[in-house]
């Protein structure tokens, strides 16, 4: 399954509107199969922040761990959020080169 | 030609502050006002008002220190519009044609500030609620302000052995640690060092009488005290 970021919008910053983000995926991935990988796609997201991303892709890390797959980004805010958030969790995402 | 004067009602409006607040500001040498051949209404030149509008450090450091009203396009008294002006501040910075690269990096970092405002001060605003916001893509310049607790107030509540302004700004932007424990929270100020550090972005914080510079593509951490103490927190960055 691949969830596209921008559908929660294109400025993705504070910590509110990243745990609704989360909130409204969780009817969305309840029923995948246990095996099914999940692709978080940055395309189209021009503003990433750590607040938004704590809240989104940490409990999703915890959720699917290893089945939970970053795609490739060239935006900055994002790469330094991905960084920041790995560093604090002491946990890596898995992404895909 | 005669240059037209808005009268006082008019730059009221401008401006979005009070007829009463302009009156004040004219008795008390703010925004002075013009009186036609010695009368008594205010008038007031479009381009003064400009002017007053774009000073935005002195604005934002004038409302920390006396909580006088703002001009209502600087004001977000809460959280909704704070995110919906910066996202207009975001379409104005991919407009003004700012590189694809520094623009989602000026947005993130003064939106982790902002928020942190929002995020460590909710329910507890000693008297004014909201921040300060402004911008001005001409200056590469944006400020932000708030009335709340200040840095130390918020982290000594998790870390009690923090006495001074000047530890807590540098535990703020050095150490994880959340001033809403036992929540994980407390990476916003991480994450704007490391945009500074590694970009053409520096950032001069104020909280309590500590003031923090981070320079453009540089790592350290420059803290020193400053003559006067901040109410909350005041932040220029600048690109």
């Amino acid at each position: 399954m691949r969830i596209e970021l921008k559908k929660f919008g294109t400025t993705l910053i504070s910590r509110q509107s990243g745990k609704e983000a989360f909130a409204a995926l969780q009817s969305t991935v309840i029923d995948i199969a246990v095996d099914e990988i999940i692709e978080i796609d940055f395309e189209g997201v021009i503003t990433f922040s750590p607040s938004w991303g704590d809240e989104f892709l940490t409990p999703l890390l915890n959720q699917f761990g290893d089945r939970l797959v970053l795609l490739p980004t060239s935006n900055p805010s994002v790469k330094i959020t991905i960084k920041l958030l790995e560093e604090i969790n002491k946990e890596s995402f898995k992404a895909k080169s | 030609m005669e240059e037209k004067l808005f009268t006082i009602g008019q730059a009221a409006e401008y401006l979005g502050v009070s007829l009463n607040t302009l009156r004040r500001w004219d008795e008390n040498g703010k925004l002075v006002a013009i009186r036609k051949d010695g009368g008594t209404h205010r008038y007031y030149r479009q381009q003064d008002l400009d002017l007053f509008a774009s000073n935005l450090i002195k604005l934002a450091h004038d409302w920390t220190t006396d909580g006088s009203e703002l001009p209502a396009m600087f004001y977000c008294a809460n959280s909704a519009v704070f995110q919906a002006r910066l996202i207009k501040m975001q379409d104005t910075l991919v407009r003004s044609g700012l590189s694809e690269n520094l623009v989602p990096l000026i947005v993130s970092v003064a939106g982790e500030i902002g928020n942190n405002s929002f995020d460590h001060n909710l329910g507890k605003w000693p008297d004014i609620p909201g921040v300060f916001f402004g911008y001005d893509v001409t200056k590469r310049q944006v400020v932000l302000a708030d009335r709340g607790l200040g840095i130390l107030s918020t982290l000594s509540r998790v870390r009690p052995e923090l006495k001074t302004h000047v530890d807590a700004l540098r535990v703020a932007f050095t150490e994880v640690v959340s001033g809403r424990a036992p929540e994980a929270r407390g990476n916003g100020l991480k994450f704007v060092r490391r945009v500074v550090a590694e970009n053409p972005v520096s950032l001069f914080f104020r909280s309590g009488d500590a003031e923090l510079r981070l320079k453009k593509d540089n790592n350290e951490l420059f803290i020193t005290r400053s003559q006067s103490i901040t109410r909350g927190c005041f932040a220029v960055i600048e690109y």
